[in-house]
């Protein structure tokens, strides 16, 4: 595939960001609300494609690095009164502490063990916030990101606000990614998971590259879990374990190997609620329904990306245009 | 002292369900090399059914026996639709590796999904057969019942049925062989692809016996078994994923912990002891306490 220069790339994000800002001024609230966590949610599954996608890595638990960071976040907020952007480092860096620590003890897991491992995490970590009184409890913490600068007048609401530093942290961080995917280490990171043995004969040192795979992934998680929190709350309850399947669902439908395809994962994670309370509509609406049509829709989804297009869709067109131009 | 009976005989009664669960986790692990998170959600179906039989006939055996007769034919149907589909189509590309995680995490979530459209998201109670009211000894109550009894006793029955069967069968044999190394098997005449859904099956039976037993000491909902499969799960890996008597240990060592964390220290660290024990297994004793010598890599 044709690849765009570093330079043009910045190009192509920056229009794309300047676009996303005139359509948000167009649409109601709702969408911006979406547009936000369609933002969110593109990163935490960029997390996801760094870390399965390119080192081979599964991480079940991935919510659980998202809560990390929103914690991480919310308490630097609450107790040092730092400066919204400072909250954003702190998830960052704690989180990928956190993951730094943990890939250091699960160096030497693989596959179903990894799998396991990390869904036990985000299983157990929400149920510590119980535990310590200072991490709020089941009402969680408050974190928020300070109204709008008052210079963009009385009509811009809080979730365009949200939409916009959403958007812009999304796409810095996006372009950092596909930066980082395209470089050395993202090269390194693709041989490991293609042949992890040719690839320690070829110097390259295994356990190492996926300890710092691991360890970037969960920071990238972390800084979506704080703008997670921003968008919805710092609580147990907005990291339950769904919240770990539904990542890995984006990931695995757009395509695992593909950074750009984490958006278009994001947005067909938000559209399918939608869709699904058209047809619950239909259906009648009784509420058995409705709260578990969308995950059955979800789910349904998962397992036919898997069966049938297991690389996604792009790895399918590209492979078809190989066999098209051997003939 | 009191206490330290009661929670040892607490954590025998957790232990005794959590190894059932580890048990059909490295059942389908030996057969297709597959961790099977669905295992939850094929033992969440069974355990309804079981929940619909209980409240109409009153009848706690028979709904026993239909919970274990619908977990066979739910494990030989999931290996045969599902994974013999997943084996044919991936074979090759990044997500190969990982297919068959995913592909059972997305069945748990449609099964759920599923039985939550049937029988709705709000807890249900499953009565017991026998009561589940602690005993009362010399005037002191201690923290066990007869239900916990029933549970120990029947998982017991269970283990024996399944170790006659594995040791001392033709049928044992081929499933071993066959775990063991498949190729070798098939040449010695051992049908390997019949023998995988067989694991299945038995896999199917344990996880729903353990549906059944565990649900009358809490509450039953489409989600109420995801911690019994992490549970089982952790079991699993101490007793080293590839051994059934070190899942059996495994799942009692852990049901002896939680009971002891539960009594002494407070329900709010469950989950964080269990993963911390987790990470102390694999880092200390990567291969399980009755594990293979063999390398773990999946």
């Amino acid at each position: 595939m044709h690849k765009l220069s570093t330079k043009k790339a910045f190009i192509a994000y920056f229009a794309f960001g300047w676009l996303l800002l005139i359509v948000a001024d167009r649409v109601d609230e709702l969408r911006v609300y979406q547009g936000a966590t369609i933002a969110v949610t593109t990163l935490a599954i960029a997390s996801i494609i760094l870390l399965t996608g390119y080192s081979g890595q599964v991480s079940l638990g991935q919510g659980a690095f998202l809560a990390v960071g929103a914690y991480a976040a919310a308490l630097s907020q609450t107790y040092w009164q730092s400066p919204f952007w400072f909250t954003l480092l702190i998830a960052i860096l704690v989180s990928a502490a956190f993951g730094f620590i943990l890939a250091f003890a699960a160096g030497r897991m693989s596959g179903p063990y990894l799998a396991g491992t990390t869904l036990a995490l985000a299983v157990g970590l929400p149920t510590l916030a119980n535990q310590f009184s200072f991490l709020g409890g089941e009402t969680g913490l408050v974190y928020d990101a300070g109204l709008p600068p008052e210079r963009f007048g009385e009509e811009f609401t809080l979730y365009k606000w949200f939409f916009w530093i959403a958007a812009f942290v999304v796409l810095i961080a996006m372009f950092l990614l596909r930066n980082l995917l395209n470089s050395r280490f993202g090269r390194t990171w693709k041989a490991l998971r293609a042949n992890s043995t040719a690839a320690s004969l070829c110097g390259v040192n295994v356990a190492q590259s996926k300890i710092t795979a691991f360890t970037i992934s969960a920071g990238v998680a972390g800084l979506a879990g704080a703008l997670l929190g921003m968008v919805s709350i710092v609580a147990p309850s907005a990291f339950p374990l769904s919240l770990s399947f539904t990542i890995i669902t984006g990931a695995i439908l757009a395509g695992v190997t593909s950074l750009l395809g984490s958006m278009l994962g994001a947005v067909i994670l938000v559209v399918i609620p939608e869709i699904a309370d058209v047809i619950a509509h239909q259906l009648g609406d009784s509420e058995k329904i409705t709260t578990n049509l969308p995950g059955f829709i979800v789910s349904v989804l998962l397992i036919l990306t898997v069966l049938f297009s297991p690389n996604g869709p792009a790895e399918a067109m590209r492979k078809r245009k190989e066999q098209h131009a051997k003939h | 002292m009191r206490q330290l009976i009661g929670t040892l005989l607490i954590g025998l009664t957790l232990g005794s369900i959590y190894s059932l669960m580890a048990l059909a986790l490295v059942l389908v692990w030996r057969s297709t090399r597959v961790v099977n998170f669905a295992q939850a959600g094929q033992a969440i179906v069974t355990t309804y059914i079981a929940y619909e039989i209980v409240t109409r006939t009153g009848v706690f055996w028979l709904a026993v026996l239909f919970a274990v007769v619908a977990g066979a034919l739910l494990g030989a149907g999931v290996e045969y639709f599902l994974m013999r589909t997943l084996f044919r189509h991936v074979d090759e590309g990044p997500v190969a590796a990982l297919a068959p995680v995913i592909a059972t995490l997305g069945l748990l979530g449609v099964i759920k999904s599923l039985v939550g459209m049937i029988w709705g998201n709000d807890f249900r109670s499953f009565y017991p057969p026998v009561s589940t009211d602690n005993f009362v000894l010399f005037g002191e109550t201690i923290p066990f019942s007869r239900f916990n009894i029933l549970v120990i006793l029947s998982t017991t029955v269970v283990m024996i049925i399944f170790s006659f069967i594995f040791q001392r069968t033709d049928l044992g044999l081929s499933l071993r062989a066959a775990a063991f190394q498949p190729e070798i098997a098939r040449l010695a005449g051992i049908r390997v692809g019949p023998i995988r859904t067989i694991g299945w099956v038995f896999a199917g039976v344990a996880g729903a016996i353990a549906g059944v037993l565990i649900t009358p000491n809490d509450v039953l909902s489409p989600a109420s078994l995801d911690v019994l499969l992490v549970f089982g799960f952790v079991a699993a890996v101490i007793g080293g994923l590839e051994s059934l008597p070190g899942a059996v240990l495994g799942g009692v060592v852990l049901g002896i912990g939680v009971s002891f964390v539960l009594n002494y220290v407070g329900t709010t660290l469950i989950f964080p002891t269990v993963f911390v024990v987790l990470l102390l297994a694999l880092i200390f004793k990567p291969n399980g306490l009755l594990g293979s010598k063999k390398v773990r890599s999946a």
